[in-house]
């Protein structure tokens, strides 16, 4: 990294240089037996330059030919693409904690034995069919630059991640169990799952109305989705944000706080600073309903003359690889403050409502507008505070900055969500439900 | 190159490994409103290695030379694992042994066009639509992706093949007040830099739509009769039918297999589907797939009756059916799965005039938004829509989703256009993202869907 940065320091005003190394493993079962198994070994360095106001940038996964590279992210210079901004220096940062070793180690038997327990548990439990996803993972990230800036960061992680499905469809109940220590799925947690399925076995039809409807943590990234586009600095630079001018106005109920924190011990993915390097702290967009903060980059920082925010990641919504991406404003590590109900007494208030387990077409629609119109896969029909069964063909439609300024109740619990982020249920008053 | 490879494997302890080596070259150029965002040329490599032993089967994907020989090892440890704890027998299905280099063929190499030339028609088109009443803002890419892919395996295969999409795509931004609307564009292909050339009418055209969906109503959620556009259409049939096509898609969910046995008769009698990856002119074109098996035509679905389905060789010999070709990855982070490439419905006889006819009142709806399946269920949008009133398109409406069930679905197409469009981006998602998956259909007639709505 040092080499290929000060190759690039020598051609340009600054220079960026952020590495990858990510080593995982993985075991699919299906229907009981292991059906796939496989490893990555993938790395990979991202280069940024900056001369005169433009940038340059240039990736490549195997650094075989530095040289090439830095000839790369020149030629990128001659687009002409402005860039105001500049590198972040040196930053207290907290070390960070190093990978498990359990998890360094783990190997496919270990993640075999362990998703066979869960199997044999919910084998005891339930008839239908259980698939178990399975996997470990070590990464290492490092960001150097010619403002001083050298920092590293290693991680480990583990998740089983479990789906009962419904008899004759690949409709299923979910559950993720992650950790950054090797361990195993909490037995209460398959208990809640079996309750659930065994819930949602009878089909129901129900009438196309207006009623309750509870997201799940599993399905809250439906709504964050549109508001995430929607406080982005990007957006707001383009002025196609719904939200322009209204800063510091409360535009959601006073029950929404949403906020992003890498630092939270919880955080599976715990860290202390962003894909740019600069350093990450909570950081609260929605409070109480109120619109507080935008989420920025460097560059959106930047052209809106604000402050950065710790918010810029190589990303996109689905896979990407990240040395090709560039940072983008996003809020990682997100919560959704927790109420003051269970989830139980949450839905024995619902006289008659839908509670969404599952969403089919989250990026379908016009994100940018705050609208949704999601299939249920599943939803469970509640009438009189009680599960009557997963309804057949739903969908449940709307536009969030309606939805979420009409919010019952929230759930007194945040739990993993599999896209990301620690959420409770949400139950939301008068929306649109669609079925046969 | 192929020697390499065959060296890396030799001397293996397996019943078959195989080894695909690809050099990834990537050139992008994005605009965002008048903006230009970013532009850069880059290439990248990497390996994927797969081995088969005792009936297990693993694959292990590395960027670096120097870790081929741990992911070897991994990969058949992986197969003995997978046998070891009773996990999933494989067998390949048998194909012949090819050693060919298939040689690109382009009308235009995009390679030999300068960036500025490439920054130059994007902005051209980029600033049309900016000019366009209404539109606030414009998110607008070029990307030129190549893969030359290296692949050899203990049988004796050695095929070297190399494919170039390039595209021009993104969306146009509509606003007024606080209401903000956009509509997807794309035009491209995989046969060349000369098909981006010359088409500002399709600019023109999704510009002008933006702007008119500010004053549509959001369509009231419901059951409806709709005919679907071609590209929706199209969206259907890859999401809803295509991926049940796919056989790793069912093979390990015995209900779901069993409804799709072939001869099953699931659909309307006017309905045959057809995947297709050898039409040249077309994105979803290659040769040979990423295991090295020469891709065929499939009829998957023939009046209703289904015909055929799309194999890598492990699943056509766990299903005792012939092989397709379609085991294809995203590039060299990626084993091969089973893909769709091009697939559509075949035209029938009747024009839109008539569906129109047919449908009485309903909705037409226009162009796809994204969709997902799981399982029998699927969801896809629409970008825009008319509702009809005895048989006469009337306002335009907008915020459509649509829900179904396949085999339901299927039974209720009613009635098959006689015109056709295919796609000409792709970028199917499943696990990993496929930009040669092309897609389309005449217009059809569908009765009976649930639409999403405000």
């Amino acid at each position: 990294m040092k080499k290929l940065l000060d190759i690039a320091a020598r051609v340009s005003d600054q220079a960026e240089v952020f590495s990858i190394r990510n080593d995982e493993s993985s075991l699919e079962m299906r229907n009981g037996s292991p059906t796939d198994l496989s490893a990555s070994i993938q790395s990979g360095y991202a280069l940024r330059i900056l001369t005169d106001g433009r940038i340059g940038t240039a990736y490549t996964k195997n650094l075989l030919d530095r040289e090439e590279l830095v000839s790369n992210a020149l030629n990128s210079l001659k687009g002409r693409v402005d860039a105001g901004f500049s590198f972040p220096g040196p930053a207290e940062i907290p070390a960070s904690w190093l990978p498990d070793e359990s998890i360094a180690s783990m190997g496919f038997h270990d993640l075999h034995s362990r998703s066979r327990k869960v199997l044999d548990y919910l084998n005891r439990k339930v008839d239908g069919q259980i698939d178990v996803n399975s996997a470990r993972g070590i990464q290492d990230m490092a960001i150097m630059n010619t403002s001083g800036l050298n920092v590293s960061r290693k991680s480990s992680f583990m998740y089983i991640f479990t789906s009962l499905l419904f008899p004759n469809t690949e409709t299923a109940v979910q559950k993720l169990y992650q950790s950054r220590k090797s361990g195993d799925f909490p037995e209460r947690e398959l208990d809640r799952l079996v309750d659930l399925y065994t819930s949602g076995l009878p089909e129901v039809d129900i009438p196309t109305s207006r009623m309750k409807v509870v997201f799940t943590p599993d399905t809250l990234y439906t709504l964050l989705w549109r508001l995430s586009v929607a406080v982005s600095g990007k957006s707001f630079y383009n002025r196609v944000s719904p939200l322009q001018e209204r800063r510091e106005e409360k535009v959601l109920s006073d029950k929404f706080t949403l906020y992003g924190d890498p630092t939270d011990p919880q955080e599976v993915d715990q860290h202390f600073f962003d894909d740019e390097g600069v350093p990450a702290k909570k950081h609260t967009v929605f409070e109480k309903g109120v619109f507080k903060n935008l989420i920025l980059n460097l560059d959106y920082a930047d052209k809106l003359k604000e402050e950065p925010t710790g918010t810029g990641y190589r990303e996109v919504m689905f896979e990407g690889e990240t040395v090709a991406l560039p940072p983008v404003p996003s809020l990682n590590c997100s919560r959704i403050a927790p109420g003051d109900v269970s989830f139980e007494d949450m839905i024995r208030s619902i006289d008659r409502g839908v509670i969404v387990f599952g969403v089919l077409g989250a990026h379908s629609g016009n994100i940018l507008n705050g609208d949704f119109s999601v299939g249920l896969n599943p939803g469970f029909y509640v009438e009189n505070g009680e599960i009557k069964g997963r309804v057949k063909d739903g969908m449940v439609a709307g536009n969030v900055y309606d939805v979420l300024k009409n919010i019952e109740s929230v759930e007194n619990k945040l739990h993993d969500s599999p896209m990301g982020g620690m959420f409770p249920s949400i139950l939301l008053n008068d929306v649109s439900v669609a079925a046969k | 190159m192929l020697d390499r490879l065959r060296s890396m494997i030799s001397g293996v302890e397996a019943d078959f490994i195989d080894i695909r080596y690809e050099i990834k070259t990537e050139t992008n150029i994005g605009f965002t409103g008048r903006e230009i965002k970013s532009v850069g040329s880059n290439k990248t490599d990497g390996y994927v290695i797969r081995a088969g032993k005792k009936g297990g089967f693993s694959s292990v994907t590395v960027t670096k030379e120097e870790d081929v020989p741990r992911a070897i090892q991994l990969a058949v440890e992986g197969a003995e694992t997978i046998v070891a704890t009773g996990g999933k027998k494989s067998v390949l299905a048998e194909v012949p042994v090819v050693v060919e280099n298939v040689k690109l063929v382009l009308d235009g190499d995009p390679r030999e066009i300068s960036i500025d030339d490439k920054i130059e028609l994007l902005r051209k088109y980029n600033d049309l639509l900016l000019d366009q009443p209404l539109i606030e803002t414009t998110n607008l890419t070029y990307a030129e992706i190549g893969r030359e892919k290296h692949y050899v395996n203990s049988e004796g295969t050695a095929v070297s093949e190399e494919i170039l999409t390039t595209n021009i795509a993104g969306e146009v931004i509509a606003k007024r007040g606080s209401l903000v609307q956009n509509i997807r564009i794309a035009i491209g292909g995989a046969d060349g830099y000369n098909r981006l050339l010359s088409r500002e009418d399709v600019f023109l055209k999704k510009a002008q739509i933006a702007g008119q969906l500010l004053d549509a109503e959001p369509v009231k959620g419901g059951t409806y009769n709709v005919i679907l556009s071609p590209m929706l259409a199209g969206v259907f049939t890859h999401e809803a039918f295509g991926h049940f096509s796919e056989a790793d898609i069912i093979e390990d969910n015995p209900s779901l297999r069993e409804k799709m046995s072939l001869g099953e008769k699931l659909g309307s009698d006017v309905l045959t589907i057809v995947a297709d990856s050898t039409m040249r002119d077309q994105i979803g074109y290659y040769v040979y797939d990423d295991e090295g098996v020469a891709v065929k035509p499939v009829t998957l679905m023939d009046g209703g009756v289904l015909t055929g389905r799309l194999h890598s060789r492990r699943t056509a010999s766990a299903f005792g059916e012939p092989v397709s070709g379609h085991t294809v990855a995203e590039d060299m982070r990626f084993e091969p799965i089973v893909r769709m490439g091009t697939i559509y419905i075949k035209p029938g006889e009747q024009d839109l005039d008539d569906l129109l006819q047919e449908l009485g009142d309903g909705l037409y709806l226009v162009d796809g938004k994204g969709g997902q399946t799981s399982g029998e269920n699927f969801t896809f949008g629409a970008q825009y829509g008319f509702k009809v009133k005895d048989g006469r398109i009337g306002p335009m409406i907008r915020e459509i989703n649509i829900m179904g069930n396949l085999f339901t679905t299927l039974q209720n197409i009613e009635a098959i256009g006689n015109d056709m469009e295919l796609s000409e981006r792709g970028g199917c998602g499943k696990g990993q993202l496929n930009i040669k998956s092309a897609l389309g259909a005449p217009h059809i007639l569908i009765r009976n869907m649930v639409v999403g709505g405000a």
